[in-house]
């Protein structure tokens, strides 16, 4: 039997599971956006904020990712086996991309048009919301980008506490020496990491240009 | 609206132990343009940004209109000011036209009225708002953003306005022109300016009166001719004759 007509005999499994991974990296991205992009902006008016905050960041970064699903698992409320511990790591993972590129991004805008906004009368949430936030936002799109590509990594390896997705045909076709299996996940996730890549990277393309160079 | 008197009293101010003003006293008169003239670092662009309050004197007292600044809240301050710098500070994602009209919408202006001041404020430094106004930022040339500044500098009708070298980034030519246009403008609008540079031959060009700065310190006050007629000391001396 042929790759294909296994994949054709499959495909309703594979397809089932590509949704499963799909919902779990949507769900923890945009999760880490709500909690990473509101904590960034506060971390640029509350300076004292950064170290602890980006540090504790840092660290989860660091951890490998299996270990910390192995971590979480013995956890009372949030461990477990299944998504909602598997939800919980990636959405710690999202956090330091979106974060520093939120930081960085307000960080950056030109003192010029920070001094003019002052000089003009905008108060602080003005300037947040009218110039610090439009003008850091091609950042703050581009953390998101590396946050939701290496979710959906991250999504395979999740598998390994039961959270599903295209990682456990990965998983199956390494327990069975099924190399069949294996290609049958390993593939649509290769698949996915670079449509989501593109894809935001063409959504930024346009942030861009239709925002005007943001250094000007 | 016409111009108000703005005065600076006594005033003194540090950054970090360092001396930048020591008790300097000056009157800006309704109606004049007076140029902060002097060498970079010397205080200058201190003085001027105490009147919007993006800097606040550690003594003595500074006034618009008669009252002290710190008994403004700095916000409504501000927008009764007209602002720009060199660096013109436009907001390269919002067309000219909305950056005309930032101070307006932040005065709560509906739209409409915002498009017809931003028009007629266009038109008033010399650009088209037709072909310009629906433009970004970043698609005009320097010194037709020079000219979008002083534009939104203006569109609220503020009492004063506030320069800070704000044709510093054009060419010798294009400079020239933004000048004695901006000469003829400040006289027809009979705005109060305070306008900071370190240009000799700017300030001879655009001011009333000079106000030469030096030290953290006013050396002298005086019209153009004054002051090259009779420099009150070698420093003065020498920043007018290092131009010639």
């Amino acid at each position: 039997m042929s790759f294909l007509e296994f994949l054709a005999g499959r495909w309703s499994e594979i397809l089932g599971l590509t949704l499963e991974h799909v919902v779990l990296v949507v769900i923890s991205t945009v999760a880490g956006v709500l909690i990473a992009v509101p904590l960034g902006l506060a971390i640029t008016r509350i300076p004292a904020l950064g170290r602890p905050v980006l540090g504790f960041a840092g660290v989860i970064q660091t951890v490998p990712s299996l270990a910390l699903f192995g971590l979480l698992i013995p956890l009372p409320l949030i461990g477990g086996i299944g998504s909602r511990t598997a939800i919980i790591a990636l959405v710690l993972y999202a956090l330091l991309p979106i974060l520093r590129n939120t930081v960085t991004g307000v960080r950056q805008v030109d003192p010029a048009i920070l001094d003019a906004a002052n000089g003009m009368g905008m108060t602080d949430w003005q300037r947040l919301t009218l110039v610090e936030v439009p003008l850091a936002l091609p950042s703050i799109f581009s953390g998101i980008r590396i946050a939701t590509v290496v979710g959906v990594g991250l999504v395979t390896i999740a598998a390994a506490v039961g959270a599903g997705g295209l990682g456990s045909l990965i998983f199956r076709g390494l327990a069975m020496l099924d190399s069949r299996l294996l290609f049958a996940g390993a593939i649509p996730s290769a698949i996915l990491a670079l449509l989501a890549d593109g894809g935001l990277a063409m959504l930024e393309a346009r942030l861009v240009a239709s925002r005007g160079a943001p250094t000007s | 609206m016409k111009g108000v008197a703005i005065s600076f009293r006594e005033v003194t101010k540090s950054f970090d132990e360092k001396l930048v003003l020591d008790r300097v006293s000056l009157d800006v008169s309704p109606g004049e343009v007076l140029v902060l003239l002097g060498r970079s670092g010397c205080g200058k662009t201190t003085l001027l940004r105490l009147v919007n309050r993006l800097v606040d004197a550690d003594a003595g007292g500074v006034y618009v209109g008669g009252r002290e600044v710190g008994d403004w809240d700095p916000v409504a301050l501000r927008r009764g000011i007209g602002y720009a710098i060199q660096g013109v500070g436009l907001l390269p994602h919002l067309s000219v036209g909305d950056n005309v009209c930032l101070v307006p919408r932040l005065l709560g202006w509906n739209p409409e009225r915002r498009r017809e001041r931003a028009s007629e404020m266009l038109r008033l430094v010399g650009l088209d708002p037709r072909e310009h106004g629906d433009r970004r930022p970043d698609q005009l040339s320097g010194g037709q953003r020079q000219r979008v500044g002083v534009a939104r500098a203006l569109a609220a009708d503020p009492q004063a306005l506030l320069m800070d070298e704000p044709f510093g980034a054009v060419d010798p030519i294009g400079r020239r022109s933004l000048q004695e246009e901006f000469r003829a403008l400040s006289r027809e609008l009979g705005k109060t300016v305070l306008f900071v540079t370190h240009d000799v031959t700017e300030a001879f060009r655009l001011a009333d009166r000079i106000a030469v700065v030096a030290d953290g310190g006013i050396r002298q006050v005086g019209t153009p001719h004054e002051i090259s007629d009779a420099p009150a000391d070698a420093l003065v001396r020498g920043l007018i004759e290092g131009a010639a």
